[in-house]
């Protein structure tokens, strides 16, 4: 059972980058690419801590946190480029 | 299926550069860059070097976007 939920997971994941790398190739405007990104980032988080559980190691997860948690930071750099605020 | 993953990650990293070289908007070129420093985090971490990962993570994929926006910024004269 457990082998399952895991080859789901890793399925769903690999058609979210997919389709996400997709959109940044097709992406009209800069905010759809943008949103690419974003998403990118947040599958690449579970990604890697996917990869944590199957490898069996827990220091993965510390890449996955730092990454967490310093992920927003681009995607608000470009928003306030956007904004004229940079 | 990990390389399977390896594949898709590679894959991701040549279009990302590929995407940034030759975009014609500059902030969607930068955003790829930064894409593609994204994808090699997540590769180091599957070639089992999570300490490189992350400074990778940090720093090539949060700080330098931000400093490529800031210089764009300040070397383009008109809006975007």
């Amino acid at each position: 059972m457990a082998e399952q939920i895991l080859m789901a997971a890793a399925i769903l994941i690999f058609l979210g980058v997919a389709f996400s790398v997709l959109r940044l190739i097709l992406g009209r405007t800069v905010i759809d690419r943008v949103a690419a990104v974003d998403t990118l980032t947040v599958v690449s988080i579970s990604l890697i801590a996917l990869y944590a559980h199957v490898a069996g190691r827990s220091i993965y997860l510390d890449v996955a946190l730092v990454y967490g948690v310093l992920s927003f930071l681009a995607v608000l750099a470009i928003a306030r480029y956007l904004e004229q605020g940079l | 299926m990990l390389e399977l993953f390896v594949y898709l990650l590679c894959g991701s990293i040549l279009v990302s550069g590929i995407l940034a070289v030759r975009l014609a908007s500059t902030l969607a070129a930068a955003v790829s860059g930064g894409l593609a420093s994204l994808f090699a985090a997540v590769c180091y971490v599957m070639l089992g070097a999570p300490d490189v990962a992350m400074t990778e993570a940090s720093i090539g994929s949060g700080l330098s976007v931000l400093i490529f926006l800031y210089a764009i910024r300040r070397t383009t004269e008109k809006a975007p």
